[in-house]
């Protein structure tokens, strides 16, 4: 890592820090006017930059990965420690933000109050979206910076990938999915690279379109607070959060619904290790053999990609 | 850990049953229709049924790798 970039991580973590503690200091005063839950609107509103600049300074932390590795044992480093923990920390945020904000959403339709202050479900609901914020801006600086696109089908390799994808589902849903893609499910697929096609074609931009959305809607409805933001505009964030939000709860269960029974994907998300063996059997039985052809379909892979074998070892993801 | 991961895999299936189940009826109440509007219940029923389908799919693995049969285990 270079003095420069050192220098940039080292002022976001003291702004960050600088931040944090002007924060607490306003809030804790006694000064304030408001109520715990306004309270904490103003606090999660005022922590957003900070949050997003720290994700930044860490994704820059991260850099460009470590190489490939491989050891005796026969397992590989699928994935770095900052990955795994990368993982966990968004999971986590997850799990404090999904329940939360669909408490707030149902809570309102079905005109129910719990038991404990509403006020503590927002708080917990930041504390979640203050997490994923995080996540979001730390993985998408690191990618960024990496050049790593292997979650994604590479230019041109598009429709390979949500053929590939569709072959995976089951016979019915794929078929649909082809006719309403226009697809060939007849069309052969070369053996997928670092990621499954199901993975590459649709999984990961799904995460991406809802991630997106949850939250420049999230942000915008908390900068309400601060600015004046238009009437239509908030109806409308507020709508496609709830959206957002219910898409990743069907996301998250596809996510574990796809990922359970190929166990070695869990495993390499867990220690970053996983046996080199175990992930090959998950990969490429991925599509029915049928579909897998030597012949690679025009596009399916970017000029210099690297071979399936460092594909699977390769770590800066 | 299999069986762990299946279990915690079940409960949140659970819950999101429970979710899908309050999503479907409240779709059709008649509150829902007066404050909310038929594009909200339709948007309730739709992610409902899409919920209570991912669940039940979740579900299925978790109880698979708890009894040991999931493709995971062969």
């Amino acid at each position: 890592m270079t003095v420069a970039r050192w220098l940039v991580v080292l002022c976001g973590i003291a702004i960050a820090v600088a931040g944090a503690l002007v924060i607490a200091g306003q809030a804790g005063s006694g000064a304030q006017p408001w109520d715990s839950e306004l309270s904490d609107n103003f606090i999660f509103v005022k922590a957003i930059p900070f949050v997003l600049g720290l994700g930044v300074a860490v994704g820059l932390l991260r850099g460009r990965g470590a190489p490939p590795l491989r050891r005796p044992d026969g397992t590989v480093r699928r994935f770095t420690t900052g990955t795994v923990l990368g993982h966990w920390l968004i999971t986590i945020g997850f799990v404090l933000a999904l329940p939360t904000g669909m408490w707030q959403y149902l809570g309102g339709i079905l005109d129910v109050r719990a038991p404990i202050d509403l006020f503590l479900f927002y708080r917990v609901h930041y504390i979640g979206g203050a997490i994923v914020l995080f996540s979001v801006a730390m993985f998408v600086t690191s990618w960024w910076l990496s050049g790593d696109r292997s979650l994604l089908p590479p230019r041109g390799a598009w429709r390979t990938h949500l053929v590939g994808a569709a072959q995976e589902l089951p016979r019915a849903v794929g078929a649909r999915v082809a006719r309403l893609l226009r697809l060939d499910l007849g069309e052969r697929v070369p053996p997928p690279q670092r990621f499954t096609y199901y993975e590459t074609g649709l999984s990961f931009p799904t995460w991406a379109i809802a991630l997106t959305l949850i939250t420049v809607t999230g942000v915008i409805k908390a900068m309400r607070y601060v600015v004046p933001v238009p009437g239509p505009i908030l109806y409308w964030s507020s709508t496609l959060h709830v959206a957002a939000m219910v898409l990743i709860v069907i996301k998250v269960l596809d996510h574990l619904r796809y990922t359970l029974p190929r166990w070695p994907m869990m495993v390499a998300i867990v220690k970053g290790w996983v046996s080199e063996a175990g992930i090959r059997g998950v990969l490429t039985p991925s599509v029915p053999p049928s579909a897998l052809g030597e012949r690679p379909v025009a596009g399916a892979e970017a000029p210099g990609a690297p071979t399936r074998a460092s594909a699977i070892t390769g770590s800066d993801r | 850990m299999k069986r762990l991961a299946g279990a915690l895999a079940i409960v949140w299936a659970l819950a999101n049953l429970v979710v899908a189940y309050l999503f479907l009826t409240n779709a059709f109440v008649a509150k829902t229709a007066i404050k909310e509007g038929p594009l909200a219940q339709a948007a309730l029923l739709l992610g409902g049924l899409l919920v209570a389908v991912f669940a039940v799919l979740v579900a299925r693995e978790g109880l698979a790798l708890v009894r040991g049969t999931s493709r995971a285990d062969a």
